[in-house]
């Protein structure tokens, strides 16, 4: 044998996916994660305890995916809430107006936030930086102005109730205790989690992420900006619209709020916080900025207030991120276990 | 001819919102690199200041420059608790979108607790209406097509004329060497965003005398002034006022042509198919000139 | 009276990257301090510890026996340590006229602001001729001219010249050679940084070689040094 492979066979074949974790590690913990998401409802009583978690799980899915544009793709996208209304709008539609089964109308949604993200991905293919905020800001307004304009479709601003709701056979999802619907939004954030790590763990991925880093060297090695942008957009669009579709089926009514810029604020702050370009960190991060708004029911008219006092205190103080947190944290556990 | 004054007149008055809003954006951009996505939210406190002044029994004449000095000094406390800590971050823009969102929703939020959702409405700058030709126009909207103007030329002065304006355009282009020539770039921060605070407050007082106020009002402003400044190119201050008449006349005559609803559809189209052929906007010089 | 440049033990950098380790000198009490060495061993970066651009993580700065260590750039100005950067883009938008007006901002400097213009414009003959011209137009070697003219509004008591003639065709660079001479026999004392080992030779008597973020060695007024000891210690010996 020849030193060369010698020397391979000990070092071990380098990995075949970019990432730091291998891929058997990480799916292991992924299921790990979920298995225990699933035992929450025995920790957490009551079907109030249920809806908060399933309004953190429908968080999860709309911040993780952002993450993938934002963290990942880099592209500031601020039409990302107006994918999760359009999903909404979309079901509600579907449904009550055109009469489709529900389960069919979730994925159809899906398919439409798609088709949205596609749309407005078009105008920003050859923006930079600020332009692709104001542009997508503003096709998030325009698609809000277009729903209110359209009141006897739409409802306008009184929206839309009485949706139908998700069945499964003959179980009653409405005096279930709020169980089923917490394991489906369960399984709608499980998906939509594998579907976003085997993206950003894909040679497509790289190209993305290679994207983000250095555009002039990536266009020069043969990468193509409008269909990566077109790809990154489209594939965080379907879980959004499909979170969206499921929010309507869940809450029963549709509201032209979903577009408001304080959900936007939120939900960008849990992607922030989470710290970009981690997938897990946006949906730790929804978990927590969820149960700690909740914490703060109490204060009524007051918790915006303190959310927004919290989302500007932690900015300052963490500029990477509570994934930055955990890494600085992780660092000086690694020093004083090697000093010692 | 009748329906050509009305767009003209009312081209002239949603312009010259859209440039009081607008030019107060490009400031700070022009100075800092940063949107202040809290400035709808600071036009909205400059409407509900004066109108707590003049409840409190100020005339308007006094409340309204009182009001925009404190609207200064809320500008002033916005960049040195939400923007000045992340300069020099690598995530800047994006960092302080998040933070002044955070800080416009806490002014709105505030200023809702403070005084409830019930509606107000600010004294008009100047009561009574008059005919121009084929249409009546109030006087209050014909005051504010003629102060505007006035009020951006003396920015202008201010930023071509003056020692102070000279080294706030100077921290635009150059931050490095406006520290080495000794300026003090921070206080210069404060003054821009102080600055578009001001303007935006008597934006705010202006639209709070002719529609009734309420927390979320800042909202649409805010987005028109967005466009504005893209559609202008956000390295300049002439720009965005170029922009805001013509953003205006525009939508008065997609009003007039087309209906309101289909106005914010049509400005949309008009702003894409811009960036498309310019993406530095219609009336972009180079980088980083403010006057 | 104490040295107009005193540093002590010096360390700076740029985030985790330290670049100066532990830079002492003293300098400006014999005329103009000409500082030498490879790229990349620190002499940017004392410079810009010195105008207070980068903040020193140890050691001293004093200025005329002053403690600037700390102090921020606009104080560090005001005290009349003027520092001209390596290839200024200055204000691209600005006129000559306006980026002379701003050199004056500080209050020393502004006593004394008509005086200095004129000393600037008998000495800068080529920019009376743009007064108005805005900075972006100018070509590389006016804009440095346009630089130091700058440095000179703000009434300079030590003047840090960084590479004036960085980039500049051989006859220009005569041309501001002979501008940098005008300035020092006006009486402005040079901490001046060029790889023209020439124009170092001829203006400065006290010269410091920055290497590794350290003094290397040290020429003394008097000592006679040719142009070949100093490629010498480039280099290394």
């Amino acid at each position: 044998m020849s030193a060369l492979a010698t020397r391979a066979a000990q070092v071990g074949s380098p990995p075949r996916t970019p990432g730091r974790m291998p891929a058997t590690v990480e799916a292991i913990a992924f299921a790990a994660g979920f298995a225990f998401l699933a035992c929450l409802p025995l920790l957490v009583g009551g079907s109030y305890g249920r809806h908060v978690l399933i309004m953190a799980f429908l968080y999860a899915v709309i911040a993780s995916n952002w993450d993938l544009s934002l963290g990942y793709g880099g592209i500031f996208n601020f039409a990302h809430l107006a994918l999760f209304g359009i999903g909404v709008y979309a079901y509600a539609l579907l449904t009550k107006l055109v009469g489709i089964e529900p389960w069919t109308a979730l994925v159809l949604s899906g398919f439409i936030a798609t088709a949205a993200a596609v749309l407005v991905t078009v105008p920003i293919l050859r923006l930079k930086g600020i332009f692709i905020i104001l542009v997508t800001f503003g096709f998030a307004q325009l698609v809000m102005q277009v729903i209110l304009s359209q009141s006897e479709l739409t409802g306008g601003t009184q929206g839309i109730v009485r949706i139908p709701g998700l069945t499964l056979g003959d179980h009653s999802m409405i005096r279930d205790n709020k169980f089923a619907y917490f394991y489906l939004a369960l399984g709608l954030l499980a998906l939509s989690t594998a579907a976003l790590r085997i993206i950003v763990r894909s040679r497509l991925g790289a190209a993305i992420v290679a994207l983000r880093d250095n555009e002039d060297y990536a266009v020069a090695r043969g990468l193509s900006v409008a269909r990566l942008r077109l790809f990154t957009m489209a594939s965080s669009a379907f879980f959004t619209g499909a979170a969206g579709a499921f929010y309507a089926a869940y809450q029963r009514n549709a509201s032209i709020d979903v577009f408001g810029m304080s959900l936007s604020t939120v939900i960008l702050s849990m992607v922030l916080l989470g710290g970009t370009g981690t997938i897990y960190g946006a949906i730790l991060a929804s978990f927590l900025l969820t149960l700690f708004s909740e914490a703060m029911a109490d204060f009524g008219a007051w918790r915006p207030m303190i959310v927004a006092v919290l989302i500007v205190g932690v900015m300052l103080a963490y500029p990477a991120g509570l994934a930055g947190l955990v890494k600085a944290a992780a660092g000086h556990a690694g020093r004083l276990v090697r000093s010692t | 001819m009748q329906p050509l004054a009305e767009i003209v007149f009312g081209g002239l008055f949603q312009g010259s919102l859209y440039a009081m809003m607008g030019v107060g954006l490009a400031l700070v951009w022009t100075t800092i690199g940063v949107f202040n996505f809290a400035h709808g939210a600071l036009m909205m406190l400059g409407a509900y200041l004066a109108w707590t002044l003049t409840a409190a029994g100020l005339p308007l004449a006094l409340a309204l420059p009182a009001a925009i000095l404190l609207m200064g000094g809320a500008g002033w406390l916005l960049q040195a608790g939400v923007v000045r800590p992340l300069i020099g971050r690598p995530n800047l823009v994006l960092a302080v979108v998040i933070t002044t969102l955070a800080a416009g929703s806490l002014v709105e939020n505030g200023v809702l607790q403070a005084f409830g959702p019930r509606s107000k409405q600010l004294p008009p700058l100047v009561e009574g209406s008059m005919t121009i030709g084929p249409i009546g126009v109030s006087l209050h909207q014909l005051a504010i097509i003629l102060a505007t103007p006035v009020v951006l030329l003396a920015l202008w002065l201010f930023l071509t004329r003056t020692r102070l304006g000279l080294a706030l355009r100077a921290v635009a282009q150059n931050e490095d060497s406006a520290q080495l020539v000794g300026l003090n770039v921070a206080a210069l921060y404060g003054l821009a965003f102080a600055l578009s605070a001001s303007l935006a407050g008597l934006a705010g007082i202006f639209i709070g005398g002719y529609r009734f106020m309420s927390p979320a009002m800042g909202g649409d402003p805010l987005l028109k002034a967005l466009i504005v400044v893209v559609f202008g190119g956000i390295s300049s201050i002439s720009g965005p006022i170029f922009a805001a008449y013509l953003i205006g006349f525009l939508e008065a005559f997609s009003n007039y042509a087309f209906g309101l609803y289909w106005t914010p559809a049509i400005l949309f189209a008009v702003l894409i198919s811009t960036l498309m052929v310019r993406p530095e906007g219609l009336f972009a010089p180079r980088m980083g000139k403010l006057a | 009276m104490s040295a107009p440049l005193e540093i002590e033990d010096l360390v700076a950098g740029y985030g985790r990257v330290t670049v100066l380790h532990g830079l002492s000198m003293t300098a400006g009490t014999s005329g103009n301090v000409g500082l030498f060495g490879p790229n990349g061993h620190g002499k940017t970066t004392l410079l810009r510890a010195m105008s207070g651009l980068v903040r020193p993580s140890a050691g001293r700065i004093r200025f005329f026996g002053e403690d600037v260590t700390h102090l921020s750039p606009q104080a560090i100005v005001g005290r009349g340590l003027i520092h001209v950067p390596q290839g200024n883009r200055l204000f691209p938008d600005l006129s000559i006229a306006e980026c002379l007006a701003l050199g004056a901002w500080t209050r020393r400097a502004r006593a004394v602001e008509d005086e200095n213009r004129e000393r600037a414009a008998a000495i800068f003959p080529r920019l009376a001729e743009r007064w108005r011209q805005p900075v972006r137009t100018l070509s590389g070697g006016e804009r440095q001219m346009v630089s130091i003219a700058t440095g000179l509004m703000g009434a300079p008591r030590l003047l840090v010249l960084d590479e004036p003639t960085l980039g500049l065709s051989p006859r220009l660079k005569e041309e501001l050679a002979e501008a940098v001479r005008a300035v020092s026999a006006a009486g402005v004392p040079l901490v001046i940084v060029d790889e023209d080992v020439e124009l170092l030779l001829g203006l400065a008597k006290h010269l410091f070689l920055v290497n590794h973020g350290t003094i290397g060695a040290e020429i003394r007024p008097g000592e006679t040094i040719g142009h070949d000891a100093i490629m010498a210690m480039y280099f290394g010996h």
